[in-house]
C-alpha cells in the first residue's frame, strides 16, 4: 500500500505539471516562430488582370451574424460573376472567436487573403507588416473614387509607418458606424414633451435631464422605476462634448484627470446617483438598457446603424437625434466605429484580393444591400446622401447619421492604440464611480497614473 | 538475464512499442513540445505576428509587480474556501446515500448529474438563477424569508461567494461518489468490534470512519486545490471581463486575457509557468504533510 501510495503521488504530480502547463499555454505550441515581414516584392500590382487568367482561389474571412453572412454570400457570388477566374472561399466565424482565430492563422503563415480588421488590430497588423499597403492598387483601379468615400472612414485605415490616421491606405472600410442618440417617440408624445431635435447644439444636457425626469416613472413607489428616462449614457459623448479627452494621441498623454473629463463623468454618474433617471449598475445588470428600450421601458438610449433591423420590429415609434450638447461648450460629439477589409501581405494573389476588398467596400450593389438590410450607412457619399436619405423606413431623421460622420463623430477611443489595456482598465474600474463609491474626480486622479503606465508600456 | 532475445520475444516487443507509441508521441508532440516552447517564449516579448524579441527575465519581474496578478491570485485562493465546505457536504451526502433504500441509485444519479453537465451550459443557467431582479434564488429568498437578495454577480463583494456556491453545486456529486466508495470499503469488522466495546454512533464515526477515509480526504483536497488554481470556464461565462472591479478573475483567466486578448504571449507564458510552479510546490507540501495525517493501512 505504501508503495502504491508513492506511485499515485508521483502520477499526481506529473499530472499537475502537465495540466497546469496546458491550462495556460495550450496554444503556444502550434505556431512555428514565423516572422511575417519581408515579401515586399508583392507590393507591386500585377498587370495580368486582363482576360484569359489562370483560375485563382482566394480566401476571405470575416465575422458577423447570420444576416451579415448571407449578404456577403450574395456579394461574393456577384463578385465571382464579374471576375470569372476568381473563386472566393468565404469563412465566417463567431465575433467572439474572430481575433484569436485570425491571429493564430497569421502567426502560422496561413492568413486568409482578405479579412476584417478593426481598431487596435489594424494598428498592430500594419506595424508588423502583416497587411498589404493598398495605395498602389488603389491608384490603378477604376472602382475607387476617393472623393466619394467618407474621409473619416478612409483615414482610419491610413498608416504612415509610425502612426495610424495618416499616410498610405492599408485597408478599406467595410462600414462606418455612427453611434447615435435614439429615443422612444411614443413615450415623448404621450407625455407631451417635445422630442430632442436632430440638429446638433440645440439640446443640452439640462434639456435632456429635464425630459428624463418627466419620463422616469416609478409606478409602485419602491424606488426602482419601471420606466427610465435614459440609460447607459455614452461617456465618450459627454467627455468630448465637454471639451475633454481620454488621451492625446499626439503626445501619448492620458487626460482623464482633467476637469473637462471628470466633470462630464460626474454628470453621467449623477444621472443615476442624484437624479435617479437612469438605471444604476445593479438595475443595469439585471436588465440592460437595450432590453429596456426594446420593452418600451426606456425613453432615451444609444444605437448604431446595425441595431436598425431589431428596432424596425418595435411596436412603438422611435427616431434618432443629435447627442445633447454640454452646456459648458454648446458642443456635442460621439464616436464613429468602423470595421475594415485588409489584404494579407503574404497573399499569393494580391491583385485579386484587392479587387475583392474594393468590391466589398465600394460596389454599389453591395452598399445598397447593406443599408437596405439595416446593417450600415453606405460608404459611398452620393448613395448615402441620395437614396439612403430618401428611404422611408425608421429612423426619420437619417440625416443625423450623416451629421455624425461628417461633423461631430470621432474615432472610438481604442482605434488608435496598439494595445488597449490602458482603456480596458478604466472601464473595469469605472463602476466605482457609477455606484457612487468615489467621485469622478477622485477616481480619475487615482487611475490616471496607472493608465499612463500601461499606455507607455505597450504603445510606445 | 542476458540481452539475447528470441525472435518471438523481439516480435512481441515490437508490438509493445507500436501500441505504446501513439500516446507517447502524442505527449511528446502535443504536450512536451508546447511546454518547452512556452518556457522559451516566457523570456521573450511576442505578439504572435512579429518575431519574438528576447527580454530576459522582464516578464517575470513585471508579473511580480503587477497588481492584477496579485488580485487574481487572491481571488483564486479565496475560491478555495469552497474546498472544505464541499468536503463536508459531500461526506454528509455520501453517508446519507450509503444505505440500501428503495430508489437509492436514482438519488445518487441525481446528485452526480451536475458533474457530467457541460460547464458552460451550467454557468449560463446559474447566470439566470443569480439574476438580481428576476433570478430564482432572489425570488425564493424574498417569497419565503422576506430577504432582499444581493446582486450576486454584479456586486464586487458577492461575486466570489456566488462562484463558490456554483462550485459546490457542481462539485459535491463527484466527491460524494469518492466518499461513497471509501465508506463501502471500510470493513464492518471494525464497527462490530467497536460495538462490542460499547462505542456509540459518534465514536464510531469519529474514530473509525473519519480516519479510514483520510486517503480520500487527501485526494479530494489535492485535486480540489489544483482544480481551484486552474478554474477558468465558469469565470469566463459568469464574470464578464473579470467581473466588477476584477473581483472574479482567476489567474488562468488573467493568463487567457493576456494571451488571447492582448496577445502578450511571453507575459502570459511567464504567468502560466509561475502558476505551474506554485501548484507544484503547494502539491508537494501537501504530500509532505500527508504523512502526518493520512492513515495508511
Amino acid at each position: 500500500m505504501k508503495m502504491k501510495f508513492k506511485w499515485s503521488a508521483m502520477l499526481l504530480l506529473a499530472m499537475t505539471l502537465v495540466l497546469s502547463a496546458c491550462g495556460g499555454n495550450s496554444n503556444s505550441g502550434n505556431q512555428p516562430v514565423n516572422s511575417n515581414k519581408g515579401n515586399e516584392s508583392s507590393n507591386q500590382p500585377s498587370d495580368e488582370t486582363g482576360t484569359g487568367n489562370e483560375p485563382v482561389t482566394i480566401e476571405f474571412m470575416g465575422h458577423g451574424n447570420p444576416s451579415e453572412k448571407s449578404i456577403f454570400e450574395k456579394l461574393i457570388a456577384s463578385f465571382e460573376d464579374r471576375y470569372p477566374h476568381v473563386t472566393v472561399k468565404y469563412t465566417s466565424v463567431p465575433p467572439g472567436e474572430y481575433s484569436q482565430k485570425l491571429t493564430t492563422l497569421i502567426s502560422s503563415g496561413k492568413a486568409p487573403d482578405v479579412f476584417y480588421v478593426g481598431g487596435s488590430e489594424f494598428y498592430r497588423f500594419a506595424e508588423a507588416g502583416t497587411i498589404l499597403n493598398l495605395q498602389s492598387y488603389l491608384d490603378g483601379t477604376e472602382l475607387f473614387d476617393q472623393d466619394n468615400v467618407w474621409k473619416p472612414a478612409l483615414d482610419r485605415y491610413r498608416y504612415n509607418g509610425e502612426k495610424v490616421g495618416t499616410g498610405d491606405l492599408y485597408g478599406l472600410p467595410k462600414d462606418v458606424g455612427p453611434w447615435t442618440f435614439v429615443y422612444n417617440k411614443t413615450l415623448f408624445d404621450e407625455q407631451g414633451i417635445a422630442p430632442p431635435p436632430a440638429a446638433a447644439g440645440e439640446w443640452t444636457w439640462d434639456d435632456m435631464l429635464a425630459a428624463a425626469k418627466q419620463l422616469t416613472v416609478d409606478q409602485n413607489g419602491d424606488g426602482r422605476p419601471e420606466q427610465y428616462g435614459v440609460a447607459a449614457y455614452t461617456l465618450e459623448s459627454a467627455v468630448w462634448a465637454n471639451g475633454g479627452n481620454f488621451i492625446d494621441y499626439e503626445t501619448g498623454q492620458v487626460l482623464v484627470n482633467e476637469p473637462a473629463f471628470y466633470e462630464a463623468m460626474q454628470f453621467v454618474a449623477d444621472l443615476t446617483l442624484v437624479h435617479n433617471v437612469s438605471p444604476n449598475v445593479e438595475a443595469e445588470q439585471s436588465m440592460n438598457g437595450y432590453t429596456r428600450f426594446l420593452n418600451g421601458q426606456l425613453a432615451m438610449f444609444a444605437m448604431g446603424p446595425w441595431d436598425q433591423p431589431a428596432f424596425w420590429e418595435l411596436p412603438f415609434e422611435w427616431d434618432i437625434a443629435a447627442w445633447p450638447a454640454s452646456p459648458a461648450t454648446g458642443e456635442t460629439a460621439t464616436w464613429l466605429g468602423s470595421m475594415g477589409f485588409a489584404v494579407s501581405n503574404k497573399s499569393n494573389h494580391p491583385q485579386e484580393a484587392f479587387d475583392l476588398a474594393a468590391f466589398l467596400s465600394l460596389d454599389e450593389y453591395g452598399q445598397r444591400q447593406n443599408y437596405e438590410l439595416g446593417q450600415a450607412v453606405p460608404n459611398l457619399i452620393n448613395m448615402a446622401k441620395g437614396e439612403f436619405l430618401e428611404t422611408d423606413k425608421a429612423p426619420a431623421n437619417r440625416q443625423v447619421f450623416l451629421d455624425i460622420i461628417e461633423d461631430y463623430g470621432r474615432p472610438d477611443v481604442p482605434a488608435f492604440s496598439k494595445d488597449t489595456q490602458w482603456i480596458d482598465l478604466f472601464w473595469q474600474q469605472a463602476s466605482r464611480v457609477w455606484n457612487g463609491e468615489v467621485t469622478a474626480q477622485q477616481f480619475t486622479a487615482e487611475i490616471q497614473p496607472k493608465m499612463q503606465e500601461l499606455y507607455d508600456k505597450f504603445n510606445k | 538475464m542476458g540481452m539475447k532475445l528470441t525472435g518471438y520475444r523481439r516480435k512481441e516487443l515490437a508490438w509493445l512499442y507500436l501500441f505504446v507509441a501513439p500516446p507517447v508521441l502524442g505527449f511528446l508532440i502535443f504536450g512536451l513540445t508546447p511546454m518547452l516552447f512556452s518556457v522559451y517564449i516566457s523570456f521573450q516579448r511576442w505578439d504572435m505576428i512579429t518575431s519574438p524579441t528576447w527580454v530576459g527575465l522582464d516578464n517575470y519581474v513585471e508579473l511580480l509587480k503587477d497588481e492584477k496578478v496579485i488580485k487574481s491570485l487572491y481571488n483564486t485562493v479565496y475560491l478555495m474556501i469552497g474546498i472544505p465546505l464541499g468536503m463536508m457536504l459531500s461526506l454528509l451526502l455520501a453517508i446519507l446515500m450509503n444505505r440500501s433504500i428503495r430508489g437509492i441509485s436514482f438519488l445518487r444519479t441525481m446528485y452526480y448529474l451536475p458533474v457530467i453537465s457541460p460547464i458552460i451550459a451550467v454557468s449560463l443557467l446559474w447566470q439566470w438563477i443569480l439574476n438580481q431582479d428576476y433570478g430564482l434564488l432572489n425570488q425564493m429568498l424574498w417569497n419565503w424569508f422576506g430577504i432582499a437578495g444581493p446582486n450576486w454577480l454584479g456586486d464586487a463583494a458577492w461575486v466570489k461567494p456566488s462562484l463558490i456556491l456554483i462550485g459546490l453545486w457542481s462539485g459535491i456529486g463527484g466527491n460524494m461518489v469518492l466518499y461513497l466508495a471509501g465508506l463501502q470499503s471500510v470493513s464492518s469488522t471494525y464497527y462490530e468490534a467497536a460495538e462490542i466495546d460499547g462505542a456509540n454512533g459518534w465514536q464510531k464515526f469519529s474514530r473509525i470512519t473519519l480516519p479510514l477515509l483520510t486517503p480520500i480526504h487527501f485526494f479530494v483536497v489535492v485535486m480540489g486545490v489544483i482544480g481551484a488554481f486552474q478554474s477558468f470556464s465558469q469565470i469566463y461565462v459568469l464574470a464578464v471581463d473579470g467581473g466588477p472591479e476584477y473581483s472574479g478573475a482567476t489567474v488562468v483567466y488573467y493568463i487567457f486575457q493576456h494571451a488571447f486578448k492582448y496577445f502578450n504571449m511571453g507575459f502570459a507564458s511567464a504567468v502560466a509557468w509561475m502558476l505551474g510552479l506554485l501548484i507544484f510546490f503547494v502539491t508537494l507540501i501537501q504530500f509532505k504533510l500527508a504523512n502526518r495525517w493520512v492513515y495508511q493501512d
